[in-house]
């Protein structure tokens, strides 16, 4: 059986992969598992070629970010999971999941959630005692997170290379995931409420963009620099990082920094944040849809989902372990609050194809910041044309 | 007899002597054998995006393995590290707190372009780097390491090139062998509608399109009669191009005259389909829902291919308007007995298997041998243009009519019974006594008028031989009984004589 998936802990994804099989063949010895690993990109790009009689390999199980389900569907590539095992339910599932495992508008299973994450402020104590007597306060608000940043940058003004926020994307760029709670802080979405049109070409849409660009605008966050060299929190080069759960590993290997963890500062009435989970779906084309199942049910255990959750730096998506996972720490109790103010992306057909065409347009963005050459002009232009491009695919999938 | 570089580089070499099927399986072998030799701990593989002057992090290697990774590192603001790179081929960054090496990998890879009108095959420079990290044991690199890793970077360029040459012939083989399969089958299929949808559905696998849509002209080609596609999921749909909105009817104009019909970043492309400069129609290609840039190969391919559909369109159109010829009576417009005779057939067979009724209608024109030989053929003719018109355009599209011989005709009514034919034969009755002879020397109008027979299925015959018989006879009663009327066998089953074959030609004239 071939697994498609991301590389979810970075650079120890293999190792986590392989421990993660290897507990899995221990209960089942007759099945073989390849795990092959994509960035989400090149994962895009795989999954509209599945139906390719000429493809390379057949991947049995694949990782999709939750609101892909809709899109596999549509492209008859996901199997039915109702069909194929009539007993499996999202019972004890967390709500905020659910929705995303359906077929919009059906109660056919199309895919299965394995783990979320939740964005979250995280910041190191002693740094931000040097600014704040009460960061809890101050950090409520994105205008009260641009001071602290100010102010940080004063204090660290000797330290070469530092930035008050270390940069939570991957590819060291702007990130769409990264402006999501900043857009939902506002009470925006990406759609009207019927689906039938975009927000994104809105002015509190631009508004919402400029909130999240002002942080590499005033040189808060690094942009387009190498991983190695940006401002972390370990290395005592950056403050703060806004960043899912995941991103923030690496604290609790370094003893002596203490971190600590708010909700995202609201640039609107509340705070809001992403909750962004991930799934798995059998390849309609699989010839191997049972050992697939079994796999599925195996990670939807309470006692893996707690293992790979606490191995990964992630949140587990049932109930029960994510209970268990909570409770397991203080530290983590913040995330009660959070999760009650998280959002999901709607599980609509165009979803994917929506943060594509966002993404392209904050790298374009992200070069032009680092050229010195970014007005707000272009990027509300830029905007405009994406609203419209939007509005085309809405109308010929219907959301 | 080889000094230690000299070794080393034999060795990459006969590591990376082999046929790999793409760039990413020639770096899978080269990034960990690099990884080995330098003791590193890390090896990354980025394509330099010259435009936008940045490093786009594409691989990454560690341990035995290699993993896709995302990275973008502006080198803008660089320009010392860039001039070294690009003047000595290799650079150590100043960033990082360990040693890491970038060393930069340029190959030629083949690809095509379009100018003035021809399509030329080019090469065209790539650039990658690499970035070497040891960060456990920060070892620096010695000169001579950064000696020999410039050499093996010689060697995966060159690897890379070859690479990229042999993927492309594939692809060019794949593209034609794909493109010879469409056409084989669209030349083997019988009907245009089949053929095209079988194109339609080969074209969106083979090139991984989202969507692929036909859009096919009237004759003249003035305007879109109707669109065939297929969507995402593969299934494949139709309209009229009656139903299109207004801005998708203005494409037509629009694709034939634009010449630039490749738009690579919209991940739409238009193709015109023409014979000579007769206007077929043009087909669309889309991956607006994937965001996938369709390759210029793709598009060149695509545009050749259809220039053979368009002259495939044509002929079928062709082949389908003689079929229509050869089916259909020249006077009458009314389809000829041999295509009645196959339609009747399948429609029995369909009625039987799904309990349908079914009824027939044998009329024919009262007087018509007197009416030839008072007016004259010419006449003669008229009135059965003028009766086969009222026919056409008094059934339902289910309905076939048929030119049986002389001036009689026939009509099948599937899924209808005796009561239901008796309402279109009235209907039938009394349109066609409503039109008059066209003679200017008589001072009354003379009349048209039809006598039919009607016989239904199951209640009067189970095969289409009794049915004709039944209705035959039927059409017999009403004659005898003077003629302008409709009579449904079962009700006139009483009065039916067996009658001689002479008796019934003497009737008829």
């Amino acid at each position: 059986m071939i697994l498609w998936a991301m590389p979810d802990s970075g650079a120890r994804t293999m190792e986590d992969y392989a421990t993660l099989v290897a507990l899995f063949k221990k209960e089942n010895p007759s099945v073989e598992i390849s795990v092959r690993v994509f960035t989400r990109n090149v994962l895009w790009r795989r999954i509209f070629t599945l139906k390719d009689p000429a493809h390379e390999e057949t991947p049995d199980l694949i990782q999709i970010p939750h609101y892909w389900t809709a899109l596999l569907v549509k492209a008859g590539v996901a199997e039915n999971l109702s069909q194929l095992d009539p007993g499996m339910s999202l019972t004890n599932c967390l709500l905020p999941l659910k929705e995303n495992c359906y077929q919009p508008g059906t109660k056919d299973l199309y895919s299965y959630p394995w783990w979320f994450d939740l964005s979250a402020l995280h910041y190191r104590a002693d740094h931000l005692r040097l600014v704040s007597s009460h960061p809890e306060e101050d950090l409520k608000t994105w205008p009260g997170l641009l001071s602290i940043c100010e102010a940080l940058r004063e204090k660290f003004n000797d330290v070469n290379g530092y930035y008050p926020m270390q940069n939570s994307d991957w590819r060291g760029s702007l990130s769409m995931r990264s402006a999501l709670p900043c857009m939902w802080s506002r009470g925006l979405n990406f759609f009207t409420e019927d689906r039938a049109a975009t927000l994104v070409g809105s002015k509190e849409f631009k508004e919402a963009l400029h909130d999240y660009i002002t942080l590499a605008l005033k040189e808060y966050m690094p942009i387009l620099r190498e991983r190695g060299s940006l401002g972390t929190i370990v290395s005592g080069k950056a403050s703060m990082v806004i960043s899912r759960k995941q991103g923030i590993s690496t604290f609790t290997t370094r003893r002596g920094v203490r971190v600590c963890t708010l909700p995202v500062p609201a640039t609107g009435e509340k705070s809001a944040a992403y909750l962004s989970g991930m799934n798995l779906f059998i390849n309609t084309f699989s010839q191997h849809k049972k050992d697939a199942l079994k796999f599925i049910k195996f990670c939807a255990r309470p006692d893996i989902q707690l293992r790979y959750a606490r191995m990964i730096e992630v949140f587990p998506a049932f109930e029960d372990a994510f209970e268990k996972f909570i409770s397991s720490s203080s530290r983590l109790q913040i995330y009660k609050e959070i999760l009650p103010s998280a959002n999901v992306l709607p599980n609509i057909v165009i979803m994917g194809t929506v943060m594509e065409i966002l993404k392209r347009v904050l790298a374009v963005c992200a070069t032009q910041i680092v050229e010195h050459r970014f007005t707000q002009a272009s990027l509300d232009r830029e905007l405009d044309l994406t609203a419209k491009e939007i509005e085309f695919l809405l109308s010929i999938y219907k959301g | 007899m080889f000094d230690k570089k000299s070794y080393t580089l034999y060795k990459f070499h006969k590591q990376l002597n082999q046929s790999f099927q793409d760039k990413r399986e020639l770096l899978e072998c080269a990034l960990p054998a690099l990884r080995n030799l330098f003791k590193l701990d890390r090896v990354y593989f980025f394509n330099w995006q010259q435009e936008r002057a940045i490093l786009s992090l594409k691989m990454m290697c560690k341990k035995e393995y290699c993993m896709d990774m995302q990275e973008d590192i502006s080198v803008a603001n660089e320009p010392a590290f860039l001039r070294q790179l690009l003047q000595q081929g290799v650079a150590e960054t100043t960033d990082l707190s360990y040693p890491a090496l970038y060393v930069l990998i340029r190959w030629m890879r083949p690809t095509v372009e379009l100018k003035a009108g021809e399509v030329r095959s080019i090469m065209r420079e790539k650039v990658g780097v690499l970035r070497l990290e040891r960060f456990r044991k920060n070892r620096v690199f010695t000169n001579a390491e950064i000696d020999l890793i410039k050499a093996l970077g010689e060697e995966i360029s060159h690897n890379l090139h070859n690479t990229e040459i042999d993927q492309t012939k594939n692809q060019r083989l794949n593209i034609s062998t794909a493109l010879n399969d469409l056409s084989t089958i669209f030349a083997s299929s019988l009907r245009l509608n089949d053929g095209l949808e079988l194109i339609l559905k080969g074209v969106q696998r083979y090139f991984h399109f989202d969507r692929v849509h036909l859009y096919l002209t009237n004759s003249e080609g003035t305007r879109i009669k109707s669109v065939l596609g297929v969507d995402i999921s593969g299934t494949v749909t139709q309209e009229s191009g009656d139903s299109l909105r207004e801005e998708e009817k203005q494409i037509l104009k629009e694709v034939f005259d634009s010449s630039a019909t490749y738009r690579a970043i919209r991940s739409v492309i238009y193709v015109p389909l023409k014979v000579q400069r007769t206007k077929v129609g043009f087909l669309t290609f889309d991956n607006i829902l994937s965001r996938r840039k369709i390759g210029y190969l793709d598009f060149i391919s695509l545009q050749q291919f259809a220039s053979q559909m368009a002259l495939s369109i044509d002929n079928a159109r062709l082949f389908e308007r003689v079929q229509e010829l050869s089916n259909y009576d020249e006077l009458t417009k009314l389809p000829v007995r041999r295509y009645f005779n196959e339609k009747f057939a399948e429609e029995i067979y369909r009625s039987k298997r799904f309990g349908l009724s079914l009824s027939l209608i044998i009329m024919d024109i009262d007087w018509f041998k007197q009416i030839n030989d008072k007016y004259g053929h010419q006449v003669g003719d008229w009135a059965l243009k003028a009766v086969s018109k009222v026919i056409r355009s008094s059934l339902r599209q289910t309905d076939v009519p048929c030119r049986f011989g002389g001036d009689e005709m026939m009509i099948m009514l599937p899924r209808t019974n005796a009561e239901e034919a008796k309402v279109i034969a009235r209907r039938l009755k009394e349109k066609i006594s409503d039109i008059t002879l066209p003679d200017r020397t008589s001072l009354e109008p003379e009349h048209l008028s039809i006598s039919q027979g009607i016989s239904s299925f199951p209640a009067d015959a189970s095969t289409a031989n009794e049915l004709l018989e039944k209705a035959d006879q039927a059409l017999y009663v009403v004659k005898q009984h003077g003629r302008g009327d409709f009579a449904v066998y079962r009700e006139v089953v009483d009065q039916v004589q067996q009658v001689t074959p002479e008796e019934k030609k003497e009737e008829n004239k």
